[in-house]
C-alpha cells in the first residue's frame, strides 16, 4: 500500500515538473529527463548557493554559507534527511550581478542542484530571475528584504525569509513616534530598490525627514560622497539620523560623523550593522563607533546564550565550523539552513522542485526557526518574517534588546498597521534537528 | 552584418577567396555555365548567376555528393570615405565567399575538400539587406551546381549572420532542396527586429549625446548618402568622446543644452550610455569587457568598483560602436529600399524595457534616482517615425518563422552585439511549438526526430585584463561568445561534422557522440534551458 501510494505521487510530481517546466519554457519533451530529478539522488541532495566570497562585500557575508554548510553537515552526520546527505555547492558571485547570473547558470546547468537556497543581493537575485523562473529552481529563503521577491506571481519558486525593508521602515518609523516623537530625523539611503523599499514604509508610517541623503550603492567607498552626507547632515541638525544601507555605508557614515564632530542619534537598518565588516572596512577600533546606536533585528542577538537556538547554534558552529566567530551572518547561515532541512523534510522522500515548493506552501509557517516574527508562508504568499525588535549596539558592536527584552513589532509591505506582536516562536527542536 | 566589424578583415577575406578561384576571369554572361579549371585534386569553377551574383565552386575529385553552400554576411552597400575611423576605405565588392574564413584562415574549406566534401558560394548580386535576392541566388546556385556535377547527392546551407539568415529562409522555403542547414550567429528574423537593437542605441546616442546626428529619414540619392556617412562619424566621434570621458563622467561637448538645463549632466556619461545599451538590448559583456573584473587585488574597492560600475559601460561602449554603425548603414540602405523612413518608436517604452535590468545595473546606472531622470528625459525627448509605406515595404521583405524543415545545426554567442543571442532562442522556441505539435499528431506512431541543435557559445566568467597601471587592456583576441560571429576553426568545424552527420543520417546528431563533440568545441554549450533572452523586440510581444 505505501510503495503504491509513493509511486502515485512520485508519478503526480513528476507530471508537474514536466507540466511546469514545458509551460514555462516551451522546450521540447525529450529535453527533460522524465526519470531524474536534477539535484537528487538515492544518497544526495545537491543544493547551491552564490554569495560574495571575495570583494568589498565579502567580510561578514562570506561567513554565511560556510555557516549553512556547517549546519548541513551536522544534519548528515545525523541521519541526513530521509536517508540522503545533503551537499551544499557555494559558489562565489562577488556581490555582482553578471557574475551571479553566469554562477548561477552553473550551479543549475553543470551542477544540477535541486535549488538555490539563501542567495544574496537584490541585484544579483534580479540578474537570475529570469533564468530560475524559466527553469522551476526552487529559489529558497532569498538573503534580501527587497519586497518584490514576495511576488508570488512575478517571482513564482522564490520564498523570502526577511522581513521587507518596507517592514523595517514601517516599524522603525513607529518605534520613532513611540521614542522621538517631536524629534527632527534624517535619512542616508542607498539610492535603489533597497532605499526605495525604505522610503515607501517609512511614507507610510508617517515618517518626516528634515533631509534625505540617497547614495548610489558602491559610492560609499568614495570620500567626497561622504563628505556630502556630513554636509548636509550638519546643515540640516537632526536629532536622530537613520542609516538605511550596507555595514560598508554605516562605517563610512559613523566614521565620517565622529571625525567632523557631529553627533546624532543613529539608528541602523538590519543590514547596516554587522561589526565584522565594519571592522574590515574601517579597521578594528571602528566597531566602536556603533557604541549608542540604535538598531534592528528578526533574529536572537547572537551573543544571547540564554536563547535555546543561539545556544545549539553556537554549539554547532564550534563543532563543524572551527576558528569562525559566531556572529549574526553565521546565525543567519544556519537559521537558513534549518529551514531548508524543514523544507526537504516536508517535501518527503519523493523529492523534486515542484514537492519542495509545495511543501513550503504547505507546512513552511509553522516551521522552527531562531526568528521571533512568525513565517508567513502559504499557497499565496512567499513571505518569510514580517517583524523587529529594538536593541542597542554596545562598545564591541554587539546589539543588545533595549529593556533586556526582544520587543517584537509585526507588519506587513502593505499598508497594514505595525502592531506589537504576540505570537509564539516554535520551540528548538532537539538537538537542532528537525522533527517535522 | 559579420563584415561590418572592420575593413581589414574584408580586404583579407577577398583576397583570400581571389586566391583560391585561381584568378579564373567571371563568364560575363550571367547564368551561363560554370566555368571550371580542371584542377586537381580540388577543381574550381566560377561564374555568375542569372542576377549578375559572381560564385564560386571548388570540388575535390574525391567529391563525396554532398556540397556546403555558404552564405556570406551583410556587406556595406556604399563605400565609405577613407577618413572614416575603424571601416574607412570599404569598398563594395561581391567576391565570391565558397565558406567561412576567419581572418585569412581558409583552414575550415580546407577541411571540408579534405574530407571530400564540395563547397560553394557568391557574393550576391547586390550588397547590403539582400536576403531576398539571396535566397534566390542560393537556390539557383543549387540547381546550377547540381547540373553541373551530377553526381550530386545532398546540399547543406549554411551562413554567418545575415548570411544565417539567408539560409534559414531558403531552409523554410525550400527545405526539399537541403539535407541540413547550419545557420550562424543567424541575424534577427526580421530587419525590423534587428533594427530594434541597433535603431534604439543610435536614436538614443543622437538624443543624449548629438542631436545633429540624424539617425534615419535619409534623403534619396547623394545627399542621402552624404547624410549616413555623416552620421557614421559623428556616431564614432561621439562614442570617442563618451571613451575620453569614461573615468570622469564628462559628456561629450555636443551633448544637447537641455541634459545641462535640467542637470543630467550631473549623471556621470558612462551611466548614461549604459542605459541606452540597455534599453536596446546590447550585451553587457563585449569583447574585452566582461563587467565582472577589475584592475587589482578581487577584495580591493577599485576591483568591485571597475567591475560593478565601470566595466558594463565600457562594454556597452565596445559593443555600441558596432551596433550604431549597424543602424546608420542598415537603416540608410533599408530606408533606400523602402523608399521612406523605416525607424520608429512613437510606442516604445524604455522605462518598461529596462525594468529589471535598473535593478540589476543600479549601481553602474548611478542609483535609481539618475536612471529615472535619464528614462524621463527620454520619455519626453522626440521620437523617430516611420513612413506608413516604407514599413510596409520593410515588412514584405524576407522573414524567417523558426520552421525547421530540414536537421539544423545552429551556432551564435551570447554576446554578440549585432546578431543578439536571443535570436537563436526564438527559433528554438519556435522550433518547440512545432515539434510539440508534430508530437501530437504523431502520437502512437513514435516520437518525431529533433531536428534543431542550438549551440551557444559562452564566454568566461572572466576575462578582462589589465596592465600593470591598472588600464584595462584591449589588444588582445575577442573573448569567446563576444563579439559578431567570433568563431574559431574549431567550432566551425564541429559545425561542419554536425551538418555532415545530419545530412548523411535525416537526423541530428544525438546523445553520447552530441555531448563529446560539444565538449570538444570548447566554450559551447548545447543545453536549450541554457537560452539567452530574447530580443527587446520579441520580449516586448
Amino acid at each position: 500500500m505505501l510503495v503504491h501510494r509513493r509511486t502515485k505521487r512520485g508519478k503526480l510530481a513528476i507530471t508537474l515538473v514536466a507540466t511546469a517546466a514545458l509551460a514555462i519554457n516551451v522546450l521540447p519533451a525529450h529535453a527533460i529527463n522524465l526519470h531524474k530529478v536534477d539535484g537528487v539522488s538515492q544518497s544526495t541532495i545537491t543544493l547551491g548557493i552564490t554569495s560574495p566570497l571575495t570583494g568589498a562585500a565579502a567580510p561578514g557575508y562570506n561567513k554565511v554559507p560556510y555557516a549553512m554548510q556547517a549546519y548541513f553537515n551536522y544534519v548528515n552526520d545525523n541521519g541526513g534527511v530521509n536517508g540522503r546527505k545533503i551537499k551544499l555547492i557555494i559558489k562565489d558571485d562577488a556581490y555582482n550581478p553578471v557574475l551571479a547570473k553566469s554562477v548561477t547558470n552553473d550551479l543549475v546547468l553543470q551542477s544540477k542542484v535541486l535549488a538555490l537556497v539563501g542567495t544574496l543581493g537584490t541585484a544579483e537575485n534580479e540578474a537570475t530571475t529570469r533564468f530560475v523562473n524559466d527553469h522551476g529552481v526552487p529559489r529558497l529563503f532569498v538573503n534580501t528584504g527587497y519586497s518584490g521577491f514576495a511576488n508570488a506571481t512575478k517571482y513564482p519558486t522564490t520564498y523570502t525569509l526577511l522581513p521587507s525593508y518596507v517592514m523595517e521602515a514601517k516599524i522603525m518609523g513607529q518605534y520613532i513616534k513611540d521614542n522621538f516623537a517631536g524629534k527632527s530625523v534624517a535619512i542616508i539611503y542607498q539610492d535603489d530598490d533597497f532605499g526605495a523599499d525604505a522610503l515607501k514604509g517609512f511614507a507610510i508610517a508617517g515618517t518626516k525627514f528634515v533631509t534625505k541623503i540617497a547614495y548610489p550603492s558602491g559610492s560609499q567607498a568614495d570620500p567626497t560622497v561622504v563628505g556630502k552626507w556630513i554636509g548636509g547632515l550638519m546643515a540640516a541638525k537632526p536629532d536622530v539620523t537613520i542609516m538605511f544601507g550596507v555595514s560598508s555605508a554605516t562605517a563610512a557614515a559613523l566614521g565620517g560623523s565622529y571625525k567632523a564632530g557631529f553627533k546624532t542619534q543613529w539608528i541602523l537598518g538590519s543590514v547596516g550593522g554587522d561589526g565584522t565588516t565594519i571592522a574590515t572596512v574601517a579597521g578594528p577600533t571602528a566597531v566602536g563607533l556603533l557604541y549608542g546606536a540604535i538598531g534592528a533585528s528578526f533574529l536572537p542577538a547572537p551573543t544571547d546564550t540564554t536563547d535555546p537556538y543561539i545556544a545549539q547554534f553556537q554549539a554547532i558552529n564550534t563543532k563543524y565550523n572551527p576558528g569562525v566567530v559566531f556572529d549574526n551572518n553565521v546565525l543567519v547561515g544556519m537559521n537558513s539552513a534549518m529551514l531548508t532541512v524543514e523544507a526537504l523534510r516536508a517535501a518527503g522522500p519523493t523529492l523534486t522542485r515542484a514537492s519542495l515548493l509545495k511543501a513550503i506552501a504547505k507546512s513552511g509557517s509553522t516551521f522552527a526557526s531562531a526568528g521571533f516574527a512568525p513565517l508567513g508562508y502559504s499557497a499565496t504568499s512567499h513571505v518569510g518574517y514580517n517583524g523587529y525588535w529594538f536593541g542597542t549596539y554596545g562598545p564591541t558592536g554587539a546589539i543588545k534588546p533595549i529593556g533586556g527584552t526582544y520587543s517584537l513589532y509585526t507588519t506587513d509591505s502593505g499598508t497594514g498597521a505595525v502592531v506589537k506582536a504576540t505570537s509564539t516562536r516554535p520551540a528548538m527542536p532537539l538537538k537542532g534537528l528537525p522533527n517535522n | 552584418m559579420k563584415n561590418l566589424m572592420s575593413m581589414k578583415r574584408i580586404a583579407i577575406l577577398g583576397s583570400a577567396v581571389l586566391a583560391f578561384t585561381a584568378l579564373v576571369a567571371i563568364p560575363t554572361n550571367a547564368s551561363a555555365a560554370p566555368l571550371c579549371d580542371k584542377g586537381f585534386p580540388v577543381q574550381s569553377c566560377i561564374g555568375a548567376t542569372s542576377d549578375g551574383a559572381p560564385y564560386s565552386m571548388m570540388v575535390p575529385a574525391n567529391f563525396n555528393g554532398t556540397v556546403y553552400l555558404w552564405s556570406h554576411g551583410y556587406r556595406y552597400n556604399v563605400d565609405i570615405p577613407a577618413a572614416m575611423p575603424l571601416i574607412g576605405g570599404y569598398k563594395i565588392t561581391n567576391t565570391p565567399e565558397p565558406g567561412p574564413i576567419i581572418g585569412n584562415d581558409t583552414s575550415v574549406i580546407k577541411y571540408l575538400l579534405s574530407k571530400g566534401f564540395a563547397v560553394m558560394g557568391s557574393g550576391f548580386a547586390r550588397q547590403g539587406w539582400n536576403a531576398d535576392s539571396g535566397v534566390a541566388t542560393d537556390e539557383e546556385l543549387i540547381t546550377t551546381f547540381k547540373s553541373q556535377f551530377k553526381s550530386t547527392t545532398h546540399v547543406i546551407a549554411w551562413g554567418a549572420s545575415l548570411g544565417g539568415f539567408i539560409t534559414q529562409t531558403l531552409a523554410e522555403k525550400d527545405g526539399a532542396a537541403l539535407s541540413a542547414a547550419g545557420p550562424l550567429c543567424v541575424a534577427s528574423p526580421s530587419v525590423e527586429a534587428e533594427l530594434t537593437m541597433a535603431g534604439d542605441f543610435l536614436w538614443g546616442v543622437k538624443t543624449f549625446f548629438d542631436p545633429s546626428i540624424k539617425a534615419g529619414n535619409y534623403s534619396a540619392g547623394a545627399a542621402g548618402y552624404a547624410e549616413a556617412m555623416g552620421d557614421l562619424g559623428k556616431v564614432f566621434t561621439v562614442l570617442g568622446k563618451l571613451q575620453a570621458g569614461m573615468a570622469s563622467g564628462a559628456w561629450p561637448d555636443t551633448t544637447p543644452a537641455a541634459i545641462h538645463a535640467v542637470g543630467l549632466d550631473q549623471v556621470p556619461s558612462r551611466s548614461a550610455l549604459l542605459l541606452l545599451g540597455l534599453m536596446a538590448g546590447l550585451p553587457t559583456q563585449s569583447a574585452h569587457f566582461d563587467s565582472t573584473t577589475g584592475p587589482g587585488s578581487v577584495n580591493s574597492n577599485s576591483y568591485t568598483s571597475f567591475a560593478a560600475a565601470a566595466s558594463p559601460a565600457l562594454a556597452i561602449l565596445e559593443n555600441g560602436a558596432t551596433a550604431a554603425a549597424l543602424a546608420v548603414l542598415v537603416t540608410y540602405d533599408v530606408e533606400q529600399q523602402s523608399g521612406g523612413s523605416i525607424f520608429d518608436n512613437t510606442k516604445t517604452d524604455y522605462a518598461a524595457r529596462v525594468a529589471s535590468e535598473a535593478t540589476v545595473y543600479n549601481a553602474a546606472l548611478s542609483g535609481s534616482t539618475a536612471t529615472a531622470g535619464l528614462l524621463g528625459y527620454l520619455a519626453q525627448a522626440p521620437r523617430a517615425t516611420a513612413t506608413p509605406a516604407a514599413l510596409t515595404k520593410m515588412r514584405s521583405l524576407a522573414q524567417w518563422t523558426g520552421k525547421i524543415t530540414v536537421p539544423t545545426v545552429a551556432m551564435t554567442g551570447v554576446a554578440d552585439p549585432v546578431t543578439p543571442a536571443g535570436d537563436l532562442t526564438y527559433m528554438a522556441q519556435q522550433y518547440a511549438k512545432q515539434w510539440q505539435a508534430e508530437r501530437v499528431a504523431t502520437l502512437g506512431k513514435g516520437r518525431p526526430a529533433y531536428d534543431l541543435i542550438a549551440l551557444f557559445g559562452v564566454t568566461p566568467a572572466h576575462y578582462t585584463t589589465f596592465s600593470a597601471l591598472g588600464a584595462p587592456i584591449t589588444s588582445t583576441a575577442a573573448a569567446n561568445g563576444t563579439n559578431h560571429c567570433n568563431f574559431n576553426v574549431k567550432q566551425y568545424i564541429a559545425v561542419a561534422d554536425m551538418l555532415a552527420y545530419a545530412s548523411a543520417n535525416g537526423k541530428d546528431l544525438s546523445g553520447g557522440a552530441l555531448n563529446t563533440a560539444v565538449r570538444k568545441m570548447g566554450g559551447t554549450t548545447k543545453d536549450l534551458q541554457f537560452a539567452p533572452a530574447l530580443p527587446k523586440f520579441y520580449a516586448e510581444d
